[in-house]
């Protein structure tokens, strides 16, 4: 198995679950990602393929059929953030440090669109990642982001979890 | 018509308007808002907004697109434009976790030319001297 300071790192292709819900798809559960109506669509080797269908809810000016920018950056935020999850045998606390997204071109009107996640380095700490946005084809990025996350140990609520200082980033 | 929208409050010395002409707007919470002469782009909080329930803290996407809002709507404020600008990227620091309460943006034109504008954006919550992320903005002025 990989490892990276220590810490396991999950093996391509394998997808392992926590409570019942895989790893990939647990990022999927937070609020903010099913108001956007995310789906795992599949995962490719490294890549993870995430969703987010059409909703006119989702539009900026109505009746346009194009999903507002802020909702595909939102959805690159949490697709990235599934991306990073996914790398560990165990789940861990993730927040985004920074993010980047190059808007090349609108979505098509009334089309799904699609993320398509690469993970670029994981260090002791950090995980780099990028992903592509598509509507139909993926070989024709709508949008394109990169970004840094942080990774440390899951506590959960209780005598285990000591006060911990905020630190930078947020959560995705 | 977020244009029309926007010259509809221009002689208004102070306003808070809802976004409702738009569903994603409407959806985030979003509120545009003209105090002591400043525009501020809010977003309400509601439960939909958040990324992680425990420690409770707001999704940083949306926190991203708060500013990306906030930098759209200072940029049609100060320009008078006959479409809204077009985003050609954004640049997002995530300086500090967001809590689960009602979060501002402020942009600033820091630099406007014939065809392309740079913006800067900050976000804050209940304390405006920490902002919990900054951005910087591209976008294009005419096609």
């Amino acid at each position: 198995m990989a490892s990276s300071g220590g810490i396991a790192l999950l093996k391509k292709d394998r997808i392992i679950s926590f409570h019942g819900i895989n790893l990939n798809e647990l990022v999927l559960h937070i609020p903010h990602a099913k108001r956007l109506g995310l789906r795992f669509i599949e995962k490719r080797g490294d890549n993870l393929v995430i969703e987010m269908p059409y909703s006119p809810e989702l539009e900026v000016i109505p009746d346009t059929g194009l999903m507002a920018n802020g909702a595909i950056t939102a959805f690159l935020d949490t697709a990235l953030g599934a991306a990073v999850s996914d790398q560990f045998e165990v789940f861990r606390r993730i927040a985004t440090l920074d993010l980047r997204v190059d808007y090349f071109d609108k979505p098509r009107p009334h089309s799904a669109v699609r993320v398509k996640t690469r993970c670029l380095k994981v260090t002791d700490q950090i995980v780099f990642v990028q992903g592509d946005a598509y509507c139909e084809d993926e070989s024709v990025p709508i949008a394109h982001a990169v970004a840094a996350f942080s990774h440390t140990e899951l506590l959960l609520p209780g005598k285990d979890a000591p006060e911990t200082k905020s630190d930078v980033g947020q959560i995705s | 018509m977020i244009l029309d929208f926007l010259k509809s409050l221009k002689d208004k010395p102070a306003f808070d308007q809802s976004l409702e002409i738009s569903p994603y707007a409407a959806m985030m919470g979003f509120r545009f808002v003209r105090r002591d002469d400043q525009l501020t782009t809010e977003m309400k909080y509601h439960g939909d907004l958040v990324g992680s329930p425990f420690p409770p803290a707001l999704h940083g996407g949306t926190v991203a697109s708060l500013l990306e809002m906030a930098a759209i709507l200072q940029l049609a404020w100060d320009i008078d434009m006959a479409r809204l600008p077009k985003a050609i990227d954004i640049t997002i620091d995530y300086l500090r976790s967001g809590k689960p309460e009602d979060t501002f943006a402020r942009a600033t034109v820091f630099r406007q030319g014939r065809r392309f504008a740079t913006l800067h954006a900050a976000a804050w919550q209940s304390e405006p001297e920490k902002p919990i992320a900054t951005a910087m903005l591209h976008f294009q002025l005419v096609d």
